[in-house]
């Protein structure tokens, strides 16, 4: 049976996949069919905050302990 | 060569897909920015969340030795919150209506997979009309202008334009000069 920790790190790994394929589709979208600067100024502010707010989940990531949530009994 | 890569963010042409060899975008619009401003409202609400959940239970996660996982999962419902203000921006910019010399292309996007283009030819143009509805839209002048076609045909409305009597009057600018054209040949 795979730990505890191997299924969290998998579900972690899965949330960061989904959120970049998110992004991609919204920068798409962006460049692809906006007309004029608006689209594109909204796409580089975008691509500029989702990889700044994605550094900071990694280092909250590096930090995690998980260890106490196995201690926790509900009874 | 950096600078020719951010000439984009500066004076990026109102081309778009379908545009004519000869064609001239006069107008493109979007809705007024209030209406986007009470969405950003809602998200602002929403990342105060985890400050919140912090505040009353901080004891509790503190004694379970969890805080380094709820900072996690803070970190986590502040990528969601980013990803739906930019998907609502997203929708916002995608949503708009290009006014050229020769006709009105309104352009709905309900979802990223979800597009809808409808187009009306100025020479189909009968009448346009402003509403201006509620205190809000009068003091910051912005309402709805619909366009009528001939009677077989559905109108077309713009929802939420700013500044609709100057877009009436382009409106109606070009379909004179396109009658007057049109005469004089």
């Amino acid at each position: 049976m795979p730990s505890f920790e191997l299924i969290f790190n998998i579900l972690v790994a899965l949330t960061f996949l989904a959120y970049w394929v998110v992004v991609f589709i919204i920068l798409y979208h962006l460049t692809r069919f906006g007309i004029g600067v608006q689209p594109k100024r909204l796409a580089a502010i975008f691509l500029l905050g989702s990889v700044v707010l994605f550094c900071i989940s990694i280092i909250v990531y590096l930090n995690v302990n998980t260890n106490p949530l196995l201690n926790i009994r509900p009874w | 060569m950096v600078n020719k890569l951010l000439s984009i963010l500066r004076d990026s042409p109102n081309s778009f897909e379908g545009q004519e060899a000869d064609e001239k975008v006069v107008m493109l619009l979007r809705k007024h920015i209030f209406v986007v401003l009470i969405a950003l409202v809602g998200f602002a609400l929403a990342s105060f969340v985890p400050l919140i959940v912090l505040i009353i239970f901080a004891t509790f996660i503190i004694k379970l030795g969890l805080l380094s996982l709820v900072i996690f999962i803070s970190s986590l419902w502040y990528l969601a919150i980013w990803l739906a203000v930019f998907r609502y921006l997203t929708m916002y910019t995608l949503n708009t209506f290009i006014i050229t010399d020769r006709r009105i292309i309104d352009r709905d996007q309900y979802g990223f997979f979800n597009q809808k283009v409808s187009e009306l030819h100025t020479d189909r143009i009968q009448d346009v009309t402003v509403h201006t509805n509620g205190v809000i839209e009068t003091i910051l002048h912005f309402g709805n202008i619909v366009v009528q076609t001939a009677a077989s045909e559905r109108e077309f409305v713009f929802h939420q334009i700013p500044e609709p009597e100057k877009v009436k009057d382009a409106i109606m600018q070009i379909v004179h000069s396109r009658m007057s054209k049109a005469t004089t040949r």
